[in-house]
């Protein structure tokens, strides 16, 4: 593991400033912020899957949502306490993880995108049918319990949350372990041919991508007090989700962070413009361009034009 | 019983053709295009513009979102799907945010509460205690005839065996003297067609809503892939399976639960036999 002066100096200011900003910004900011913060949470869940190891996933709002699910549920019909409900939801998500994991041993590529979007819609359909009592059917729950009180507390524990994600997953990436993921990707046969385990390899991406999933779906829905199956199981969201990691920037860890701010605070942006969902025509225009214009995303943009500035120097 | 039969073959002949435009393009161009049930929502609307705002026939509505849909694939095959070059998961993703661009598009100029398409072809048909609307009627008659013309036209004229040439070896195909380019234009664009006159008689079987172009993609995607690669009788065949299912399970068990069996089915099919039902015959 190679660690650069620079690399640290820049996380320990990206913490400085996300400290400070509370001093700096009004509540409203600060409430984007807490919905960038999350969805970030969200988008490195998917790069560590699909950015890494190319099984790209249609259905990571599955994942999300056995989470979510888990611990409203717990919580709101058997009145368990959220110490022990959200980590209970993150290993309901992680075996989650492993369901999703048995179709990738044995397809790829578009078949597995396909199946896993099945996934999603098959969990969006039963979650209405299966024991409303529990679920709340087509509805869904309100007043689960908050963790926070205000913006600023809100703000405080999303970003924590955020910032612990993102670094550990950094210094993962960094390792041995995510140097073989990031191979997966590149050329799955070579990565067996060297002996090293691509099926163990899978089992811990995905796991590890559930993790995260069920650990942010979790916190979020205590965060926002109510869950409806609609706004959880939507290719809407998955959509946000996908496109914050590409635009960003797929395999890295900084890329989806810096996607999904750029995404929420563009969509907070069009609304005094364009009040309901128009606003995702301006939005997913903009993704679709700049897709097209660099698949690698913004982080690809910005060291390219680093890049110029060094050699104009 | 009869209501059942009756209403799975209705069903299953839309869904024959909803599922056609999607498998031929991934018979032929080798993508998914998940931006295909915005050929289904734009035509709807389109159907409704011209026929029920503007009142123009019925049959002028149907041929006006045909030829939107086909300008809609020729468009999406020379802006999208060819500049990326052939990337599977770039074509995926990249139709995939189209498709929810095209939705809030549709948003901006109809707005965002559903819109209730009147029948076709007004009038109901008793049988025996079923109920027949003419719309539905059509519906299906229409698929039948459109997919009899579209097997001929594979089957027997130039371009037709040119595309199942270019399905079955691309390489092959441009080595033996066809363009290659062209011929995905034209699968594009007939794509689009089918899909746009899919969305008008589905749409006239449940209703207009920006959010309408989920659900048939859904049902071409179980189509596609529990029917194997691009055939069109396994098409056919598994349209009629789907169809059939989603009806007894609604009439048998529960309506909520149709959507259930669909997903079990891909996903069976899926982890069990990759490779579908039909295995991978030329379309």
């Amino acid at each position: 593991m190679r660690l650069r002066w620079h690399h640290l100096a820049l996380w320990a200011a990206l913490v400085l400033g996300m400290l400070l900003l509370p001093y700096l910004v009004g509540n409203g900011t600060l409430r984007t912020m807490i919905f960038a913060n999350y969805l970030a949470i969200f988008a490195i869940s998917w790069d560590v899957l699909s950015g890494r190891t190319g099984y790209v996933s249609f259905g990571h709002p599955f994942l999300i949502g056995i989470g979510a699910y888990t611990t409203a549920i717990l919580t709101k019909r058997f009145d368990v306490p959220v110490e022990i409900s959200i980590p209970l939801a993150v290993v309901a998500t992680m075996v989650g993880g492993l369901i999703v994991l048995l179709p990738a041993l044995r397809i790829k590529g578009s078949y597995f995108a396909l199946v896993t979007l099945a996934f999603m819609e098959l969990m969006y359909q039963l979650v209405q049918v299966i024991r409303p009592d529990l679920t709340g059917g087509t509805r869904g729950m309100s007043g689960l319990p908050t963790l926070t009180r205000g913006a600023v507390n809100g703000f405080y524990l999303s970003t924590a949350l955020m910032l612990a994600i993102a670094i550990s997953m950094w210094l993962l990436m960094r390792t041995r372990l995510g140097i073989a993921l990031a191979a997966i990707g590149m050329n799955e046969e070579s990565v067996r041919g060297s002996g090293l385990s691509v099926t163990r390899l899978k089992t811990f991406a995905f796991i590890t991508s559930a993790f995260i999933a069920g650990l942010g779906g979790a916190f979020y829905i205590h965060y926002l007090g109510s869950i409806a199956p609609r706004a959880l199981f939507d290719i809407n969201f998955l959509f946000t989700i996908i496109v914050a990691a590409l635009i960003g920037g797929a395999g890295t860890v900084v890329g989806p962070l810096i996607g999904a701010f750029f995404l929420t605070f563009l969509l907070e942006f069009l609304r005094p413009y364009l009040p309901g969902a128009e606003r995702y025509f301006v939005y997913g225009g903009m993704a679709l361009l700049i897709y097209m214009y660099q698949p690698k995303g913004i982080i690809a943009l910005f060291e390219a034009g680093l890049g110029r500035l060094g050699r104009s120097r | 019983m009869l209501q059942i039969l009756i209403q799975g073959f209705l069903l299953s002949g839309l869904y024959a053709l909803i599922a056609m435009g999607f498998t031929l393009i991934f018979s032929v161009g080798r993508v998914l295009d998940l931006a295909y049930g915005a050929y289904l929502l734009i035509g709807g609307y389109t159907y409704f513009h011209f026929s029920q705002t503007l009142g123009f026939p019925a049959a002028a509505g149907l041929a006006l979102a045909a030829v939107v849909g086909c300008a809609m694939g020729l468009a999406k095959f020379r802006l999208i799907v060819k500049p990326l070059g052939g990337g599977h998961v770039a074509v995926e993703i990249s139709t995939l945010i189209l498709a929810v661009v095209l939705q809030a598009g549709v948003v901006l100029v109809f707005g965002d509460s559903s819109k209730i398409l009147l029948p076709i072809v007004p009038g109901v048909e008793r049988l025996e205690g079923a109920t027949v609307p003419y719309s539905n009627l059509l519906a299906a008659v229409a698929s039948w005839i459109i997919l009899l013309g579209l097997y001929c036209f594979v089957r027997f004229t130039h371009t037709g065996r040119a595309m199942q040439a270019v399905s079955m070896d691309a390489r092959g195909a441009v080595i033996s003297g066809i363009d290659s380019d062209r011929i995905n234009a034209i699968t594009w664009m007939i794509s689009g067609a089918l899909g746009a006159l899919g969305g008008v008689f589905f749409a006239s079987y449940t209703q207009l809503y920006p959010g309408m172009w989920v659900a048939p993609l859904i049902i071409s995607v179980a189509v596609v892939i529990v029917g194997g690669i691009g055939s069109i009788i396994g098409t056919l065949v598994v349209a009629h399976i789907v169809g059939f299912m989603e009806i007894t399970v609604s009439a048998l068990i529960a309506p909520e639960l149709r959507g259930v069996v669909t997903m079990l089915l891909i996903i069976g099919v899926l982890v069990l036999r990759p490779r579908g039902l039909f295995g991978r015959e030329e379309i």
